[in-house]
């Protein structure tokens, strides 16, 4: 009861907690369902209770808030019953549909006594979170965004977002390793921490694709690698802030988070997703082996195309080679051919021109021969003849002559001026020339006159004509 | 050997010149050269496939700046 000092009704804290106690047994006689989001589920190991934290949130901000607690048994049973529906354990980061007394003791407080949790509920909760964020995406005409960045043909520069310590993480790396031992292929991978799963996935995943893309430069494509888990951790990968993050995001966003059944909404988004991180990283060594093997079989083929190509060149000029050996070879030897022949020919005809020239120039020879003998013969002959005429001829021929030179002294004695001048004739001479004609001589001129015996000069005194005499 | 050809560039030109080689339309003049130029891209789309340029501590220099 109550203490009264100097007017003042003083309740001992237990007191109060009693009243509070009574009138919440009295108003919250029963178990009710209530509906919240578990933001922690604090299990204790040791004890196999659980305390978990749950709230209400408006717009994000904690609007209710209220402790709750599952006694062991009570938890293993929920337990059971999640692994049975989700594939998975209870989990905080939750909405979770559940059946609880509120229970006030003095001295725990106010809590919820959880009794039961429909698993379906929750399930229910996130199909229709994932439906939401896929209408609301698709209203806003972003869903396809960072599906229609081009992939690129060597996505060799990695940033992953993961957790060290994730089996995920390792299986992806381990690909990788192997595909450098096998085949060479050289990724560039970084690490850029972040929770996988819950709120804390929810505020570190869009901080490391922040600062990624301060470094964006650095790399072809962000990888979100998670090893698998029940489904409860997936929650978070329905959610709109960071689905509309990554169907945002400037480089192609690949994920491989491991899921059972529904794609969450970030796989969708993502612009390729793998069911597990080894599958996923097989992803991307099929990228340079779709790189790799042309490249190999183009060295092959130009290797083999170039070889076949001088080959051929080769063996066309071979041909040609061929082909013009035999053509000179055929066009030498017929010509050989005809000059053998012509040569034979021209030597038989030469030959036979000349013996038949020579033949004809001994007959020629032995005819002249025999002509000119013949010949000078009958010449012989003739002259032979004609001897004995020519000599009885001369002696003729002498004496008429003789007897006509005697006549012709005769006529030439009497014709010798001397004997005609004799006989009283003279010649006149004007200038030593005989005068016979009376016009070559003038008055004056002087005349010689030659006489028998001596000569006389005298001047002309008259000239007559033949006529006046 | 200074060209920086992207590994899409060199892929491509490449399998250009397969083509081009197996359908017989390089001359026999010109095939030195194509063959050349062949054996330097695949040296390069090699090279993409086995080296890489990118160094973790100048990234995160560059985070940090």
């Amino acid at each position: 009861m109550p203490e009264i000092i100097e007017d003042r009704k003083i309740y001992t804290l237990l007191e109060v907690s009693q009243g509070i106690q009574a009138t919440i047994a009295r108003k919250f006689p029963e178990a009710y369902w209530i509906k919240a989001e578990m933001n922690k589920l604090g299990f204790y190991a040791q004890s196999g209770h659980c305390f978990p934290e749950l709230v209400e949130k408006k717009d994000g901000k904690i609007i209710a808030r209220l402790d709750a607690f599952i006694w062991k048994t009570d938890y293993l049973n929920i337990n059971k019953n999640f692994k049975t529906v989700l594939n998975d354990e209870l989990k905080d980061g939750i909405k979770i549909l559940f059946l609880a007394k509120v229970e006030y003791t003095p001295d725990y407080g106010l809590k919820l006594r959880i009794l039961d949790i429909d698993p379906a509920f929750t399930l229910g909760d996130f199909e229709r979170e994932r439906q939401e964020t896929i209408k609301r995406l698709q209203q806003e005409g972003i869903f396809n965004r960072n599906k229609s960045l081009e992939f690129p043909m060597l996505p060799k520069r990695i940033a992953i977002i993961s957790d060290m310590d994730s089996r995920g993480y390792q299986d992806f790396i381990n690909v990788f390793d192997a595909a450098k031992e096998s085949w060479g292929y050289n990724f560039f991978h970084m690490l850029f921490t972040a929770s996988l799963q819950g709120d804390k996935a929810l505020a570190t995943i869009p901080m490391q694709l922040d600062r990624i893309l301060r470094v964006k430069d650095h790399f072809d494509i962000v990888a979100i690698i998670r090893g698998g888990g029940g489904e409860l951790t997936f929650a978070c990968y329905n959610n709109y802030e960071l689905s509309k993050k990554i169907a945002n995001y400037p480089l192609p966003v690949v994920t491989g988070i491991g899921h059972v059944t529904n794609m969450t909404v970030v796989d969708m988004v993502a612009n390729q997703s793998a069911i597990t991180p080894t599958k996923l990283a097989e992803f991307f060594i099929q990228r340079f082996h779709n790189f790799s093997v042309p490249v190999q079989e183009a060295e092959v083929s130009i290797k083999e195309q170039a070889r076949r190509s001088v080959a051929d060149a080769k063996s066309k000029f071979d041909a040609e080679v061929k082909l013009f050996r035999s053509v000179t070879t055929n066009m030498l030897l017929k010509n050989n051919n005809a000059v053998r022949e012509n040569s034979q020919s021209v030597i038989r005809h030469s030959q036979f021109i000349f013996t038949s020239a020579k033949k004809t120039i001994l007959q020629s020879a032995q005819n002249i021969r025999k002509d000119t003998l013949s010949h000078l013969k009958q010449l012989n002959l003739l002259v032979q003849n004609y001897i004995p005429r020519i000599n009885n001829g001369n002696k003729i021929i002498i004496k008429e002559k003789k007897s006509e030179l005697t006549g012709i002294e005769k006529n030439i004695s009497n014709m010798n001026p001397k004997n005609v001048m004799k006989r009283g004739y003279s010649i006149s001479l004007l200038n030593g020339k005989a005068v016979t004609n009376f016009n070559e001589l003038k008055k004056g001129d002087e005349l010689r006159t030659l006489l028998y015996e001596g000569n006389v000069v005298s001047t002309v005194n008259s000239i007559s004509k033949p006529s006046e005499q | 050997m200074n060209e920086q050809l992207s590994y899409t560039d060199a892929f491509e030109e490449l399998q250009t010149i397969v083509t081009e080689i197996e359908q017989g339309e390089i001359s026999v003049d010109e095939l030195s050269e194509k063959v050349k130029r062949a054996s330097f891209l695949i040296k390069i789309c090699k090279s993409k496939l086995t080296t890489t340029e990118e160094d973790v501590n100048k990234i995160l220099k560059e985070l940090d700046g």
